[in-house]
């Protein structure tokens, strides 16, 4: 789980216009090391009012051997501790790539490398576990 | 598209950018604002700028770095 909001420079901005901060958005997050970009389902990109501000080029099984253009958006993205107590990772502004992703595999986000590189991830293939510190 | 007369100027301003390698510029419309070392740094004086206004940002790179994803996602130039 994680939530998905504004960033920071958005926030600054919106506060500024005198207009509403959307809320936080609950979603489900996959964290996938074979992405190199965190990326995020375009329903919530709408949902929290965003426009572009980056355009990168993106090579997916979907595209074939053509990489395509996506649109990148600025958000914050908290993801909280496993209990109450513990202190979440928060990034305030990055760059994430609007991607649909199947909603049917249940999750609206893909937490990539950018992020993960941040963190200490370890995998415990034999305990089929993963733990993820920050 | 979105924000394709800044990737038009950032492609046209290129040859001259590359100097500036791995840095962040700030493109609003046909003009290059300026160039940061962070991503943070470059979003913050778009919005401190242009307030809502459309504006890209965007690492520099004389080879235009691609992402990858390998899961099967559909990547998207409208929302």
């Amino acid at each position: 789980m994680a939530y998905i909001g504004v960033s920071k420079a958005r926030h600054g901005a919106l506060t500024t216009a005198g207009q509403p901060i959307p809320s936080l958005v609950q979603i489900q997050a996959l964290v996938d090391t074979g992405a190199s970009c965190t990326c995020i389902d375009p329903s919530v990109l709408n949902s929290l009012g965003l426009t572009p501000t980056g355009i990168v080029t993106v090579n997916t099984p979907s595209t074939g051997t053509q990489p395509h253009t996506a649109l990148q958006y600025d958000v914050s993205i908290l993801i909280p501790g496993a209990l109450p107590t513990h202190v979440p990772l928060i990034v305030d502004n990055i760059a994430v790539v609007a991607a649909q992703l199947l909603a049917a595999q249940g999750f609206q986000a893909l937490i990539g490398r950018d992020i993960l590189a941040q963190c200490l991830l370890t995998y415990n293939g034999q305990m089929d576990e993963f733990t993820l510190a920050f | 598209m979105p924000l394709e007369k800044e990737l038009e100027t950032y492609k046209k301003k290129l040859p001259e950018l590359k100097t500036l390698e791995g840095k962040f510029v700030l493109i609003h419309d046909e003009q290059v604002v300026d160039t940061f070392s962070s991503y943070e740094d470059a979003i913050k004086e778009g919005y401190s700028k242009f307030k809502l206004e459309p504006f890209l940002v965007k690492r520099i790179s004389s080879i235009e770095q691609v992402q990858s994803i390998s899961r099967f996602v559909e990547p998207r130039i409208t929302t």
